[in-house]
């Protein structure tokens, strides 16, 4: 009974993580076509959730990884998975309430590895995983995007830079509405796969499915749903950072960090990469501002957004590991999972007051 | 070992595919771009014929992006 009550928690704090993943993301996604007044707010939005919805159910390959690859499921309990969701759900908080777009993606894989050396030791960790199917595509991700986009930008330019400006500009718009959805659909088709894949392994570790299962449909359903109504929800704070405080963008070059941003998800996608979408969206906005002009990109704010990059594995790794041993005080029954979320929740409660009594940052009128 | 050449290859197939769908769909919906902004001048300037191969170059490059877009979404389902 005890070990039901766990998973029961787990699957819930997933799906709530998946539902912040896509509050937090939803600047990711529609920024750049808001940015540029390609779509209005509400549609970009309404849009990205549904393609959001939709992608979720294009692949499995990165909840393999995530399920079989990063952490050692025979030492995992459902309890470690629930510390590093909390971890993960805490750091994403954290870096919403300041403004940042940080990544969801490393916050879950760092809460994860956090609790489980907490737990077990550095023995729980898949070393040739992490490293070949984390780390190393997160570092090549975002300069791969970055390189992309300013390829793409600088091609732009050549084929259509003696038109007229309005003739492009316009194309280059409606070519958003395309770009935009795909990227919409590949951050779904990354980014909900985490979720099937944490839920996975926490069957797995409590022994509702045999090691190397795949996820069942009610865990893709759910997973889908909750980070398309996460999306929906937005992240107004964050669409401001991304959309123009990294650059000021014309239609061409949203267009080209859009496709380059999808390119690159979608394919480290199928080769079950669970990279961080965040980082790719920026770097492909940040190597299509700096190909027409470097001083075009802010780089301060480029910088305390990297600083962020930097800080979210070991900060979201050291709050699943401080989740883990609050935990563990309690015993290994359903007590500290359940004492946790009832604090976890107060005070992400006693957050969302405190933004609210500050205000929105940008006003649901401002587009 | 096995796994991280596997991994290393999985990895280079991502930076080409990135590369070549990127890029490669940002081209041709360029030159789409560019065959729209040439149809409308050359039309403003009475120029049908040079106006009809602007036109056709505008649908061809939008073919090519909607196959593109197509293409890739097939190989990411199947």
């Amino acid at each position: 009974m005890s070990s039901e009550i766990i998973l029961f928690i787990v699957v819930g704090t997933a799906l709530a993580f998946d539902f912040t993943n896509g509050f937090h993301d939803t600047a990711n996604v529609v920024a750049t076509s808001i940015s540029t007044g390609a779509a209005r707010p509400r549609v970009a939005i309404a849009m990205a959730a549904l393609l959001n919805f939709a992608g979720a159910f294009i692949s499995i390959s990165v909840a393999a990884t995530v399920a079989n690859d990063v952490v050692n499921a025979d030492v995992i309990t459902p309890t470690i998975v629930f510390a590093g969701l909390i971890g993960a759900i805490a750091w994403n908080l954290i870096t919403w309430y300041v403004g940042l777009p940080s990544s969801s993606s490393h916050a879950l894989i760092g809460g994860v590895v956090g609790s489980a050396v907490a737990a077990v030791g550095f023995d729980a960790l898949i070393a040739g995983g992490l490293l070949g199917k984390v780390l190393i595509p997160a570092l090549v991700a975002p300069i791969l995007a970055f390189t992309v986009a300013g390829i793409s930008i600088g091609l732009i330019y050549r084929v259509v830079g003696k038109q007229r400006p309005g003739t492009v500009t316009r194309g280059f718009k409606y070519g958003q509405v395309v770009s935009g959805g795909l990227l919409a659909l590949a951050h779904g088709t990354n980014d909900a796969q985490k979720t099937m894949g944490v839920i996975t392994l926490a069957l797995i570790a409590n022994g509702s499915l045999a090691p190397g299962a795949d996820p069942p449909f009610w865990v893709i359903a759910s997973a889908a749903a909750a980070i398309a109504l996460g999306t929906y929800s937005g992240g107004w704070r964050i669409i401001k950072t991304t959309g123009t405080r990294i650059i000021k963008m014309d239609a061409a070059q949203g267009f080209s960090a859009q496709g380059a941003g999808s390119a690159v998800i979608l394919a480290s996608t199928h080769f079950g990469f669970p990279l961080s979408t965040t980082h790719v969206i920026n770097g492909g906005i940040m190597g299509a501002g700096a190909a027409k002009r470097l001083s075009a990109v802010r780089w301060g704010v480029a910088g305390n957004i990297v600083t962020a990059w930097v800080l979210t594995l070991p900060a979201a790794a050291a709050i699943g590991a401080l989740a883990y041993g609050v935990t563990a005080i309690f015993g290994t029954g359903a007590l500290g999972p359940v004492l946790v979320t009832l604090a976890s929740l107060t005070l992400i409660v006693a957050l969302f007051a405190r933004r609210a009594e500050r205000g929105s940052p940008v006003p649901a009128s401002s587009g | 070992m096995t796994a991280t050449i596997v991994e290393g290859r999985a990895l280079l197939e991502t930076v080409v595919a990135s590369v070549v769908a990127g890029i490669g769909v940002t081209f041709v919906f360029s030159v789409a771009i560019w065959g729209v902004a040439r149809f409308a001048d050359l039309s403003r300037s009475e120029r049908p014929l040079a106006a009809g191969a602007a036109a056709f170059v505008a649908a061809l490059g939008l073919l090519c992006t909607t196959a593109a877009v197509v293409i890739g979404l097939i190989v990411m389902t199947g």
